[in-house]
């Protein structure tokens, strides 16, 4: 296994340029998730990593050595595709075996190899069928056993899970973070689906128009989003950000919340004026009912059991989501107030750049 | 019992009329189609299996069982025309698989103006055959052809060179003719099939290590493979049914060189106003042709099995 660094990785295709001037370093043996909205750039990247695209600028480095000009197969990386690959015309066994074909392994050694990566991934009875024969978790661990067989330095995944089902992509996520336990593999693995990220990578890039806007761990990306646009993008149900007006910088922020909500909020207040609009971010799991607080007039209420997730606005219309315990005493079409913790806001400035908080919840690791 | 079996009975009523004229009207569907085929295949096929059994002319016919069949069990010259028509089939159609399959690769592959020669491709196929086999004629010409003025011109032969009076250059270029005519259809399908197999397929074997050749060994041949046999076995058909290039460029000749089992069974039945004996052959053609298509479907199942197509 190896570190990864990506170095000022820059891609444009003509006049587009898709990505900016990346450098992550990546741990040996770390999971890493890039995660991001479609067109954010985060396939091309897993594709420069692979050597599939060629980056117009910048170095890609595995294992400390520089593999920026090399084929895909001398830079000890194996990839999972969406669409799975799987040669339809072979067996499970022949799929597996395919990159030791290439390779010219001897049978022996070969048999050996795709018996063991077969009896990792539970396929050992299924290796004589072919794909079509198989469902679609069965076809993606045919898919991962044909990147394990080449014992690679960094496997690359890209949105392996997004053709199941979701009860099929909870499952495989498990499966995948146990095998990122077994195989003790530095892992790069490409989703637009913030759970698979948040639930199974040791760290996460979240990517937006070609550029990184965090790289950090699961818990510093939910608890510390550097942007407006982390902050929306972590966490379920999404962040919700009210529009408010800065009253006072003494000892914190003072806003006037859209609707009139006036808070003091334990934030670092840097360049933000009496004045100036800045935005709030409430998550919607950081509020509780209470006698007073922010008046909101429930629209919409969904009964989940454990969680009653309510949808509603405050103000002047904007929207304002709260996840509530199950047996909350509510009603859909009319109002409750909601109170919420001034150390568990967030702010934003007009730039979309956090204003950094005094006290956040401890990180758990 | 009648309090209860009344009742089932007029519930079951109107689905039974429901049943009955949906089939109707199924019937009224599919039978315009039915009777056309009935007059156009069905009523010739049925008035040449009798014709077969008659010797008919111009002048009448007469019952004669299976004689037209003995006679052509026992002709020599027939015999040799089945074993010259696939002699020609086996030739053509291996040579516009070959070169179809070529053509189909270069097409595909990422080359500037991909686009114009996919298009060039098409005038053999798009051009009525006749007027192709006219230009044909042209260049197989000995005093005027492009082909003979080449040849002489490099010092290949001395003197004129007429490739179609002579019974073997007549032969192999007819067969030339056969597959230039043949051939663009076949590479379009190719390359269709080629564009197809999911660009996954090719990224994902380049990553382990697989070459050009490799992959289009254990990928692009095994993928489009259904698509080829389908080609080779109606290429076959086509090609031992072809009639128009043989018979514009020599009818037949020089001494039968030429004549096919389709070629030999017009002029049979049309030139020699044999209709009973140009039966009999055509219905050997028939059976022949039906055993053709059985394998073909036969064939392509398992092909389709084997390669994973539902």
């Amino acid at each position: 296994m190896a570190t990864l660094d990506l170095q000022n990785i820059s891609k444009s295709f003509g006049a587009a340029q898709v990505l900016h001037d990346i450098s992550l370093a990546i741990d040996d043996r770390e999971f890493v998730v890039f995660v991001g909205p479609s067109g954010c750039g985060k396939s091309t990247l897993l594709r420069i990593i692979a050597g599939l695209e060629e980056a117009s600028d910048g170095q890609i480095v595995i294992g400390g050595q520089d593999v920026s000009a090399a084929h895909p197969v001398d830079r000890g990386i194996s990839m999972v595709f969406q669409s799975y690959a799987l040669y339809p015309h072979l067996s499970v066994f022949e799929n597996i075996a395919f990159p030791l074909r290439v390779q010219k392994l001897p049978e022996p050694e070969l048999k050996e190899k795709v018996g063991k990566a077969a009896e990792i991934l539970q396929l050992t009875d299924k290796l004589n069928l072919k794909p079509g024969q198989l469902s679609g978790g069965q076809r993606q661990r045919v898919a991962i056993g044909r990147s394990i067989v080449r014992d690679p330095k960094v496997f690359l995944f890209d949105e392996p899970l997004s053709n199941l089902d979701a009860a099929l992509r909870g499952d495989m996520r498990v499966e995948l973070s146990q095998l990122h336990r077994d195989l003790n593999a530095t892992m790069v693995y490409v989703t637009h689906d913030q759970i698979e990220a948040m639930t199974m990578a040791d760290r996460i890039v979240v990517l937006n128009g070609g550029r990184v806007e965090q790289f950090g761990t699961p818990m510093e990306l939910y608890h510390h989003p550097a942007t407006k646009f982390v902050a929306s993008f972590i966490g379920q149900p999404n962040m919700n950000l009210i529009p408010a007006v800065v009253k006072g910088t003494a000892e914190g922020l003072t806003v006037e919340l859209d609707g009139g909500h006036v808070m003091t909020l334990p934030v670092e207040t840097g360049a933000v004026h009496v004045g100036d609009k800045v935005e709030v971010g409430i998550r919607p799991e950081d509020v509780t009912l209470g006698a007073d607080g922010l008046d909101i007039s429930i629209r919409v209420l969904e009964r989940l059991g454990g969680a009653s997730i309510t949808y509603g606005t405050i103000g002047a219309g904007t929207r304002f989501c709260a996840s509530l315990p199950g047996n909350a005493p509510i009603r859909e079409g009319e109002n409750m107030a909601l109170t919420i913790d001034p150390a568990a806001c967030h702010v934003f400035d007009a730039k979309g750049d956090v204003l950094r908080r005094q006290s956040a919840p401890a990180l758990v690791a | 019992m009648v309090e209860i079996s009344q009742p089932v009975t007029q519930s079951h009523a109107p689905q039974k009329r429901k049943v009955a004229s949906e089939g109707l009207f199924a019937w009224l569907l599919v039978g315009p189609a039915m009777l056309f085929i009935a007059i156009i295949v069905a009523w010739p096929l049925a008035e040449t299996i009798r014709l077969s059994f008659m010797e008919a002319g111009l002048g009448g016919e007469e019952y004669i069982g299976l004689a037209n069949y003995a006679d052509l069990a026992d002709s020599r010259k027939f015999q040799q025309t089945i074993v010259r028509t696939f002699y020609w089939m086996f030739l053509s159609v291996s040579l516009k698989l070959i070169l179809g399959l070529i053509g189909a690769v270069l097409l595909n592959a990422a080359v500037p103006g991909r686009g114009l020669f996919r298009v060039l491709v098409m005038p053999p196929w798009v051009i009525p055959i006749a007027i192709g086999c006219i230009g044909w004629l042209w260049l197989y010409n000995g005093y005027f052809g492009v082909l003979s003025g080449a040849a002489q011109a490099i010092g290949l032969t001395d003197g004129p060179t007429e490739f179609l009076a002579h019974k073997t250059s007549a032969f192999y270029s007819a067969i030339v003719t056969d597959v230039w005519v043949g051939t663009p259809m076949v590479t379009l399908f190719f390359l269709a099939a080629m564009q197809g197999v999911s660009r996954d397929l090719y990224e994902a074997a380049w990553v382990d290590g697989a070459g050009r050749w490799y992959r289009f060994r254990r990928i692009t041949i095994p993928q489009i493979m259904p698509v080829i046999v389908s080609m080779a076995l109606l290429s076959a058909i086509w090609t031992f049914n072809s009639f128009e290039i043989i018979w514009i460029l020599t009818e037949g000749g020089p001494r039968s060189a030429t004549t096919t089992l389709i070629v030999d069974t017009y002029k049979v039945a049309i030139g020699n106003y044999k209709f009973g004996e140009g039966a009999a052959r055509a219905v050997i053609i028939v059976i022949l042709l039906a055993i053709f298509s059985l394998f073909y479907l036969f064939f392509l199942n398992k092909v389709n099995k084997h390669y994973g197509v539902k």
